[in-house]
């Protein structure tokens, strides 16, 4: 295996591997902002900048080939110099004083965190800002507040590269640079299929997940629950947000097997129903044709005397259950277990399964 | 009649780098780019509609409003400010700015529609010819200029009577390897700015597997204060085809583009018509004419190859190289215009006839675009080594009547400022470079006592700032928030003031993705070391 010599250190690597994948696998912190590893480095924020003995300017790590024998600082006065410039010049093309609400996005405090080790107060270098919130555009889904926007392209390339969906892009030269649809319009009507992939990427929380931001005043910490997304057969595994007893939002695993990251409208926004007022709270049971509240006992009692009889008079086959993408994954499990064990038949199915 | 929609798909869909001429199509035909116009560029391209939208607006020169092609557009680069663009914009009516189109020699230049003109205070506006370099006082002997004044020079018989063509058969009987060599002896090294050993280039991109291969001319003279490249595709075109066609034999490319800036657009038709003119010379190689649409980023090379692709045109990140992964991801040699018809004489005369022509050890020549505050502004070919001040005062005749050269800048705008003290620099790269300066594409902006060198940097930095792409934090940035300091906004302590300043500076110079970004800063630190006094006496104003 190829080794270079990283802070010192002889560390090794892989061919194909970029300064930035070697340092990070070594434990190493080097600040980034456009990076996201699913998606081809662009080499935009410079954070990333690493010494490479023998080149004349420092480079950034993030689109430089680990070499054999390259002799790398991942840090030095210079490079703390040359970062903390530019935080400070990020921070300054957006307004100060902005409290970033994680319930944004699953990286939304990313900038947050780089500005406060870096101790940039957003007040160096103040001048005119950048962005250009679309606070019109009416979707309930996606917040467009780009007066917090740095122009890293990660929204960008996330929704080109892992997507497909080509719905947002690049308009503007420079300071003026802008995230823009077709023709400056909406979400709604362009390319978007609101899959959301844009929002948990974003490095400053200038894209939001507008469903979770409702529970922003909700009280209690936030906490995050590993499972699967029960709609559909990929098996997406995503973080549920909760507060106390509460939902308040999705976010996709960036680690899941299935998606690295990525789900689609209804995993990502499809989960209010869950503690929506309308839901059935109790099991009803018919009764001269009106629906009215019954006790479990009841309510299973008929349920059974119902199928039994079915499965007497028809046979175990004349039984079919299929059971909702939006019942938890227990109950899924259930149900097959009804069918298979107590009506010996695999007829059995989930409206996931396609 | 008008060519309906699919006419023009269908006449640009199978062509290479099809975008921006059908762009062009579009935005000629009728006036602007509408709504219907980018739908169906972006179905009959299948470009994602969102990027097309976009791309286009990353170009100055694609306009999006009716009527907006036919827009007059005044240079207001820092020559021709100086020469009055302000007033002239206002004189005219509807007139918009635009940066320096390559006028600089005969100030100000304007477009209107495809028309190319010249006008000045209160003057009507008129089309004028490129004025031909004028010859050196000293006798000295050129390279690029050598047979450029000759009568009839840019058809193909005057061309050939001058002795044109001559290298490209000797270089077809040389082979790749030999030429190879010959131009290696030369030191023919990039003329764009890079100063890349143009033999090595060449190479490299022999060498490199995949094909086909490609041969690009970056004629994007986009520097402000840089006019070199017009006097040669227009007064020359030829030599730069003949370049071009040795090149491909050098490479083994087989087709081969002129990216051309969007400024020249009666050069396109020169240049098209030259190159049907030498199809018996060029035998198999196509070589494209495309014309860019107003964006100085696109005179870096992978920010050119991303345009030609159709691409949002950001510089890519290296390695790779283009002489590996060029246009398409094929190995591609992108090259200046002066580099390309720099060969045909090399070949022609030889190598040692070349590299004898610079002084002091130094090979060859250099075209330097040299306007402003002197007596007789315009394209001169200068030894390597000579110094700045036989420049200035023997060859373009000194500064005019009861007047004083206060400050050039160098390399366009890239280089900044030199001052008084450092007139006696030569003018080759290890010199230039010791004075924290370089030659860059060659053009030297002359600005005398007169002047307001404050005011010049600030427009300097409000043109970086405006052609910055985007895609790199410090330049993005930086170029603003330096503009902003040199127009009166920022901080008011000059302590703090200058500490932001060089503080940017720093980052931008040593940690910019590409030239633009590393250059612009040069602006600012030449300023503070040559005109202390001069910053301190606008950050005192109220």
């Amino acid at each position: 295996m190829s080794q270079l010599t990283l802070d010192g250190r002889q560390v090794p690597f892989e061919e194909g591997e970029t300064l930035y994948q070697v340092a990070r696998r070594e434990g190493n912190s080097i600040p980034t902002l456009c990076y996201d590893d699913r998606l081809a480095p662009l080499g935009a924020c410079r954070l990333c900048v690493v010494e490479v003995e023998g080149y004349g300017r420092p480079v950034a790590s993030c689109t430089t080939l680990a070499e054999e024998g390259m002799v790398v600082r991942s840090s030095s006065p210079a490079l703390e110099e040359h970062r903390r410039t530019l935080i400070d010049l990020v921070q300054s093309e957006n307004p100060t004083g902005v409290e970033v609400d994680p319930l944004r996005g699953a990286q939304a405090t990313e900038l947050a965190k780089l500005a406060e080790r870096y101790g940039s107060g957003g007040t160096r270098f103040a001048g005119s800002t950048s962005g250009r919130s679309r606070h019109d555009d009416p979707n309930p889904m996606i917040l467009r507040d780009y007066d917090l926007c740095i122009s890293c392209y990660r929204c960008v390339r996330v929704c080109a590269e892992e997507e497909g969906d080509h719905a947002i892009s690049i308009t503007g030269r420079g300071f003026a640079t802008r995230i823009t649809t077709e023709f400056d319009g909406f979400l709604e009507g362009s390319a978007c299929t609101f899959c959301g992939q844009c929002v948990q990427t974003c490095p400053t929380g200038a894209l939001g997940d507008q469903r979770a931001l409702r529970y922003q005043g909700e009280p209690g910490d936030l906490e995050a629950t590993r499972s699967i997304c029960p709609y559909c057969g990929v098996g997406c595994s995503l973080d549920i947000l909760t507060k106390g007893e509460k939902i308040v939002g999705v976010r996709p695993a960036l680690d899941g097997p299935a998606n690295g990251g990525a789900l689609c409208v209804k995993g990502q926004f499809a989960w209010e129903w869950v503690q929506h007022p309308d839901r059935l709270k109790e099991p009803l049971v018919r009764k001269d044709g009106e629906l009215v509240p019954a006790t479990w006992e009841e309510a299973l009692d008929r349920a059974a005397e119902g199928l039994a009889r079915v499965r007497d008079r028809h046979g175990r086959h004349a039984i079919y259950a299929v059971a909702s993408g939006r019942a938890p994954h227990e109950s899924a499990y259930t149900v097959q277990k009804l069918v298979r064990t107590c009506f010996q038949s695999n007829q059995v199915d989930n409206c996931s399964r396609s | 009649m008008q060519p309906t929609d699919s006419e023009l798909i269908q006449r640009w869909q199978g062509e290479p780098a099809p975008l921006l001429p059908l762009l062009h199509a579009f935005h000629e035909r009728d006036g602007y780019l509408s709504d219907d116009a980018l739908r169906a560029v972006s179905q009959g391209l299948r470009i994602p509609l969102a990027e097309l939208f976009g791309t286009v607006s990353f170009y100055h020169h694609f306009s999006r409003e009716p009527g907006g092609h036919g827009v007059t557009r005044v240079c207001s680069g820092p020559i021709c400010k100086l020469r009055g663009s302000d007033e002239l914009i206002e004189e005219l009516e509807g007139a918009h700015s635009m940066a320096c189109s390559g006028r600089c020699d005969e100030p100000i230049g304007v477009l209107r529609g495809g028309e190319a003109l010249v006008g000045h205070v209160g003057g009507e506006l008129g089309a004028q010819p490129t004025p031909l370099p004028a010859p050196n006082p000293g006798g000295v002997e050129e390279c690029c200029f050598r047979s450029i004044r000759v009568e009839g020079r840019g058809s193909i018989e005057g061309y050939r009577r001058s002795g044109g063509y001559r290298a490209l058969e000797k270089a077809r009987a040389m082979g790749g390897e030999a030429l190879l060599g010959e131009l290696e002896a030369s030191g023919l090294a990039g003329r764009g700015g890079a100063g890349f050993p143009t033999a090595r280039k060449w190479r490299a991109v022999r060498e490199a597997p995949g094909g086909p291969k490609t041969v690009v001319c970056n004629a994007d003279e986009g520097e402000p204060g840089c006019f070199k490249d017009r006097a040669l595709l227009d007064h020359d075109p030829h030599a730069v085809i003949e370049g071009i066609a040795i090149a491909a034999l050098a490479t083994g490319a087989t087709r081969a583009f002129i990216y051309l800036r969007y400024e020249y657009p009666w050069i396109q038709e020169k240049l098209e018509r030259a190159i049907v003119e030498a199809r018996d010379e060029l035998g198999e190689l196509a070589i494209h004419v495309r014309r860019g649409a107003g964006a100085y980023i696109c005179g870096e090379e992978t920010a050119l190859l991303s345009s030609l692709e159709g691409e949002h045109p950001f510089p890519r990140n290296r390695p790779p190289y283009p002489v590996t992964c060029g246009f398409e991801g094929t190995p591609t040699a992108v090259n200046n215009v002066e580099t390309l018809a720099s060969v045909p004489p090399i070949l022609d005369l030889g190598a040692q006839w070349y590299a004898g022509l610079g002084l002091a050890g130094h090979k060859g020549t250099k075209l330097i675009s040299l306007s402003g505050d002197v007596r007789r502004p315009g394209n001169y070919e200068v030894p390597m080594g000579l110094p700045l001040d036989t420049l200035l005062h023997e060859w373009a005749g000194g500064p005019l009547e009861g007047r004083r050269i206060e400050a050039v800048t160098m390399a366009g705008l890239s280089g900044g400022f030199l001052g008084r003290d450092d007139f006696d620099v030569t003018l080759d790269e290890p010199a230039l470079r010791a004075k924290g300066s370089f030659l860059g594409a060659g053009g030297i902006m002359v600005f005398d006592d007169s002047r307001d060198i404050f005011a010049v940097a600030r427009e300097a930095m409000a043109f970086f700032a405006d052609e910055s792409c985007g895609k790199c934090f410090p330049c993005r940035i930086g170029t603003r928030r330096l503009t902003e300091r040199l127009s009166g906004e920022g901080p008011t302590d000059p302590s703090i003031w200058k500490e932001e300043v060089e503080a940017i500076g720093r980052t931008m110079s040593q940690v910019s993705a590409c030239g633009l970004g590393i250059a612009a800063p040069l602006i600012t630190t030449s300023l503070m070391r040559l005109f202390p006094d001069a910053v301190d006496a606008h950050l005192k104003r109220p």
